[in-house]
């Protein structure tokens, strides 16, 4: 029931919060982000009228009367977390997700779960489909259904400013925080195997990692590019980005597996968002370059 | 299925470890602090009785979880002096004062079960207040408080499920951890099969300990 009140506020909110301009962003765009704002709504919303004249097939996997369900963990800045009134989600992927419900002409129903655990969530069908900085892995790719990149990402390694530490083998006797589950996560476990030894703390939310470095605690942390320019941009002074991992690790959208009509029709509607510009506005306003989405609308092209 | 149990098992019972070894520290020190604590409660002197209420009213009255992420996490941003490095101590010690305070009253009730009469015939035969909880009133307790402590125990067992979020690896953890990585929920089935051998394993000690004791009844 909460929920559902939740979601019909949603919109009004997200709306309000959008044109605003989101109070915590601290990006340089910030200028110019009410009429990039406006712009790409007035935008989707022509879309949106467009798509709802062919809802007539979209009924067959829209699963709850026109709602399109996407699992969250909200506490991810700048991916996806609350606003400071701590009820409105906000960030990268809360925007995508409502951009993308509106060009498809759905209704979009955020459900806020715990990291640990998103991926159960999309198999017992609790959420649709998960928009919420999920890394792309082999692994993940062999249990669950998942888009083509949205936004490039890699794991990387955040550290104080007076630290020696230059290199991920530098973590050598040393200790890393990370948010347990995750691809950064994954990575220092792959590095331990071959034998690495670093004291890996796992904690469940990114921000206790960071916690952590600023209690002196630990003497690094791994987390995902785009979650480190933001940490890094309100203390660029303190912290610094001393590594980046060469593999990749672009974020999609999760589905569970054998969902294909949904797996169609989210291509369809990301490959609307790269067309019309909105996935760009979004890359400037949160990440201050498009870079991060390069060549990645190549990925969402439908037939 | 019992191939897949073997292959988690030893990370199992490796969360298993730390959730035991929490769980004993933090009752047996936990019901030290809690005999002061309720002798303090009931004392007359209000300097003594009021800190102590206090204190259990403060840890009954608010969530674990809330007192774990205050320890580890609150305090230092409070003041980088109250940093305590370690995890597992900042855990060991949120048990130990939350369960201090609930076996606090635990006990409290245990003494004041034992018959009026009991301190009356004690200070009619000369016995201080000391001498009389000493050497009276606690023997008889003890028995009365294992049921008690018992259920305390198998309380914090379960509870110790919350150091996850402080970055300790326990039984819980570790099957969610599985669960994620091989994206089966299956795994609980061992995880809380493991669970009920431990608990049945220290109901066990504490049903041995009730018949020892019984001998004072």
């Amino acid at each position: 029931m909460k929920k559902r009140i939740l979601s019909a506020a949603l919109a009004a909110m997200m709306a309000t919060a959008m044109l605003s301009g989101c109070g915590s962003s601290s990006s340089t765009a910030s200028g110019t982000e009410e009429t990039v704002e406006t712009e790409g709504t007035a935008d989707t919303q022509e879309e949106a009228a467009e798509t709802e004249e062919g809802s007539e097939e979209s009924s067959e996997y829209t699963l709850e009367s026109g709602v399109l369900m996407v699992g969250m963990e909200i506490g991810y800045p700048p991916m996806e977390y609350f606003d400071e009134d701590g009820a409105t989600p906000i960030g990268f992927d809360v925007e995508v997700a409502t951009a993308l419900a509106e060009v498809l002409g759905l209704e979009l129903e955020i459900v806020d779960t715990a990291w640990d655990g998103i991926f159960a969530g999309v198999t017992t069908d609790k959420y649709d489909c998960i928009i919420s900085s999920v890394s792309y892995t082999e692994e993940r790719n062999n249990n669950y259904l998942l888009s083509s990149p949205y936004v490039a990402n890699a794991p990387v390694i955040v550290v104080p400013n007076d630290s020696d530490i230059a290199d991920i083998m530098d973590l050598e006797g040393k200790s890393v925080a990370v948010q347990m589950e995750t691809t950064a996560d994954y990575l220092i476990q792959e590095y331990i195997e071959e034998g690495l030894d670093t004291d890996l703390r796992q904690y469940e939310k990114v921000i206790n990692a960071f916690d952590e470095i600023k209690a002196g605690r630990v003497e690094a942390v791994c987390t995902d590019s785009v979650v480190a320019s933001y940490y890094l941009g309100d203390a660029a002074s303190e912290y610094k980005t001393v590594w980046q991992s060469e593999e990749k690790e672009p974020i999609v959208i999760c589905m569970k597996q054998g969902n294909e009509a949904l797996y169609e029709k989210i291509n369809e509607g990301m490959a609307e968002l790269f067309e019309n510009g909105t996935m760009a506005e979004l890359a400037v306003k949160y990440f201050g370059t498009e870079d991060v989405i390069e060549g990645l609308a190549e990925g969402f092209t439908v037939e | 299925m019992l191939e897949r149990i073997i292959r988690w098992m030893p990370q199992l019972l490796n969360g298993a470890r730390t959730t035991i070894i929490i769980t004993i520290i933090s009752v047996s020190i936990g019901l030290v602090l809690a005999v002061f604590l309720a002798l303090g409660k009931m004392s007359k002197h209000k300097i003594l009785s009021a800190p102590c209420s206090a204190y259990i009213f403060f840890f009954r009255g608010t969530p674990l979880l809330m007192q774990i992420y205050f320890i580890y996490f609150g305090l230092p941003q409070l003041s980088p002096a109250l940093t305590i490095r370690s995890a597992f101590v900042a855990a060991l010690i949120a048990y130990v004062l939350n369960t201090a305070a609930y076996l606090a009253e635990n006990i409290r009730a245990g003494i004041q079960s034992i018959d009026k009469g009991q301190f009356e015939a004690a200070k009619a035969l000369g016995l201080t207040y000391g001498q009389t909880m000493r050497l009276v009133i606690i023997p008889q307790t003890v028995r009365r408080l294992i049921p008690p402590v018992g259920n305390e125990f198998i309380m914090v067992l379960k509870d110790v499920s919350l150091v996850a979020i402080i970055g300790l690896t326990d039984l819980t953890k570790v099957t969610r951890a599985i669960s994620s990585s091989s994206a089966t929920a299956l795994v609980y089935i061992p995880a809380m099969i493991l669970y009920l051998i431990i608990t049945a394993f220290f109901t066990f000690i504490f049903n041995k300990l009730e018949n020892k004791y019984s001998v004072y009844q």
